[in-house]
């Protein structure tokens, strides 16, 4: 194989996983995974407290913090828009998720990114670990999230509306990076104003 | 029919969203035909027996390596669409990508060129400086075989100056972005009224027509139909001569009949040029540094233990005793990074690789740890070196003779130790020591 990331070619050593369950093969050498960095597995919900949104999610598990390597990962992936980099996580995805019962619901993007980016850069790397998912929210109106305050982007009207039947279920927010965690909290407080009874929240990254 | 539009994009293969102008100028210039457009990736069908073989193509970077090409659904043209992963840093070319080229008469230059340079050749490179000049001018391919710090880069100077007045588009080319940088400077003062533009990873944009351009070999990928002479610098430096594509970048930025020079100081044996000239000795007059071979044996389990073989570590302290400035080269990043001691280091990855090399010149520390990264380009004042483990498959013969060329380049130190550790002596080795000595001869 040759690795995605640094282009030399590796060997993943056969394991009884591999030769009796199933698992996606590696495709990225062990070099350039070892300098990502898992995240701690404790999160601060404290800044929704008192808030509308206190109590949407749940729970939230993120698999890796924002490093160095990390940032250049997401660079050639979003913005150069290296695809094929979905592959790198995948089967620590696969794992995840198998772990969860619920539908998963991706953070969708704006059809207008979505045609500049060509491609949903959440949604590719649940197909690459092979983790069905439903689209059912859509962005509301255009607004770029990044240029806004914390205070500002809680306050803001709702970033999300619901586009399919949501049922009293638990449902799987995904995204590929939980930053202050208004996104998520947005998705969560309108999927469960819509019935869903328990919402947890994966992201690849803590940011 | 716009200008601007026209000395951009002369000689040039550009990628249509990468542009610096607006939608509606490059849409008139494609219906009056000004512009040419190719598809990003053309994709062959071919049939093997039973299978059918699908085979991409890059037509910026000439990539056809299927490791390196990759198929995902595409939002844009919402079908399977193939895009090239070898040229990505330049942005994504992919099936549904287009590409320009113009398609009618290039744009030319200012011709007032000036030669601003009082600088003395030796009788050495006086030759070989007129022998280049001859065939410049006879449209013959040529390759000045130079040792290191023979003083290359003043050779070109006349007959670039030749080639400009003439009214010819001229570039240099070289594998490396630091090669890049330390020229542009150089070549502003000498020709201060010619258009130069400095491209690389990462270059600010720059405006007008250049008629001499300096490139990094990867940057030629944008570049088809350009240049009436090329010179390609270090033309043995990695990654040139272990990436095909970027052979064929240099053919492909040349026009179809431009001679193309190589300058290098280990050509390979694949470097066919009509013409010759050997300058094998450096500006100094003195000889070349031999390396002398000593054995390390078991270097890589005395490293593992985390201890210094006691030769190296006897090297390395007469050294720092002596305030003679090192460098250690080592084969892997990995032996680099586990290194026993607290010697600074540098390797392609490290971040600020540029200062720790500069606080070495100014003898802030007193040595330093390397892979073959630096093994070109880079002059320190009396710079003693050592390679560790100069068996191993990375070091061939022409990346030792780089190294050694490292040691005794200036007139004041021409002069000084290189020693090749080893576990076990190589052919590539002995290659090294008889091409050095050879020179030394002539």
């Amino acid at each position: 194989m040759i690795c995605l990331l640094c282009g030399s070619p590796f060997q993943s050593n056969p394991t009884w996983r591999k030769l009796i369950l199933y698992e996606i093969e590696a495709s990225a050498c062990k070099r350039c995974l070892s300098k990502f960095e898992k995240a701690d597995t404790k999160f601060d919900l404290a800044d929704f407290k008192g808030t509308r949104y206190e109590g949407a999610i749940d729970s939230v598990t993120s698999l890796y913090s924002y490093n160095e390597v990390m940032q250049s990962y997401l660079h050639q992936y979003k913005f150069l828009q290296d695809v094929a980099l979905a592959q790198v996580f995948a089967e620590e995805l696969r794992h995840l998720f198998e772990k969860k019962e619920g539908i998963v619901v991706p953070i969708p993007m704006y059809p207008e990114k979505l045609l500049l980016r060509t491609f949903a850069q959440v949604d590719e790397l649940l197909n690459s670990a092979a983790v069905p998912f439903q689209h059912l929210l859509a962005k509301t109106a255009a607004s770029e999230q990044g240029k806004k305050s914390k205070k500002e982007r809680l306050e803001a009207s709702p970033l999300f509306e619901v586009t399919g039947k949501i049922t009293a279920q638990t449902f799987i927010l995904f995204d590929d990076i939980y930053t202050t965690g208004t996104t998520m909290h947005h998705a969560a407080k309108v999927l469960k104003n819509f019935g869903a009874t328990r919402i947890e929240a994966i992201t690849l990254i803590k940011g | 029919m716009n200008e601007q539009l026209q000395q951009f994009l002369t000689g040039r293969i550009w990628l249509r969203e990468h542009t610096p102008f607006p939608r509606e100028v490059i849409d008139a210039h494609i219906d009056s035909g000004h512009i040419h457009l190719k598809p990003g990736i053309d994709t062959r069908l071919s049939n093997f027996y039973f299978w059918q073989l699908k085979k991409s193509v890059c037509n910026r970077c000439h990539n056809t390596n299927p490791n390196l090409f990759h198929t995902f659904h595409c939002a844009r043209c919402n079908q399977k669409c193939i895009y090239c992963r070898h040229c990505i840093r330049m942005g994504r070319v992919s099936s549904c990508s287009e590409l320009l080229l113009w398609n009618k008469e290039h744009a030319r230059g200012a011709n007032g060129h000036v030669f601003e340079w009082n600088g003395q050749l030796t009788p050495l490179q006086q030759k070989a400086s007129e022998e280049l000049l001859a065939s410049v001018q006879q449209n013959k391919s040529h390759l000045l075989h130079a040792v290191c710090g023979a003083g290359k880069t003043e050779l070109l100077f006349p007959s670039i100056f030749a080639s400009l007045q003439e009214g010819k588009r001229v570039c240099v080319a070289a594998p490396r972005t630091d090669v890049i940088l330390e020229l542009f400077p150089r070549f502003q003062k000498v020709f201060p009224k010619t258009t130069i533009h400095a491209l690389y990873g990462g270059a600010p944009d720059q405006e007008g027509f250049a008629e001499l351009v300096l490139a990094t070999t990867h940057q030629l990928y944008r570049f088809k139909n350009a240049f009436d002479v090329a010179f390609v610098d270090e033309a043995d430096a990695f990654p040139y001569y272990a990436d095909e594509t970027l052979r064929l970048a240099v053919t492909k930025a040349a026009k179809k009949d431009a001679a193309i020079h190589y300058v290098t100081a280990t050509p390979t044996k694949s470097l066919k040029t009509i013409n010759q000239s050997i300058l094998s000795r450096r500006y100094h007059g003195h000889d070349l540094p031999v390396p002398r071979f000593d054995s390390l044996w078991g270097y890589t389990r005395q490293l593992n233990r985390g201890k210094v073989p006691t030769k190296l570590q006897q090297w390395i302290e007469d050294k720092s005793k002596n305030n003679i400035p090192f460098l250690v080269f080592l084969p892997t990043i990995e032996m680099l990074e586990n290194f026993p001691g607290n010697l600074p280091r540098v390797h392609a990855e490290h971040p600020d690789r540029k200062e720790t090399v500069m606080q070495l010149r100014e003898k802030k520390i007193p040595g330093l740890l390397t892979t073959t990264i630096l093994e070109r380009g880079i002059t320190i004042e009396n710079v003693h070196v050592a390679v560790v483990g100069a068996e191993q498959k990375i070091f061939t013969s022409s990346a030792l003779i780089q190294i050694s060329g490292r040691v005794g380049r200036s007139f004041q130190y021409p002069k000084g130790d290189i020693v090749f550790f080893h576990h076990g002596i190589t052919h590539e080795m002995d290659e090294a020591k008889e091409a050095i000595e050879g020179w030394n001869k002539k």
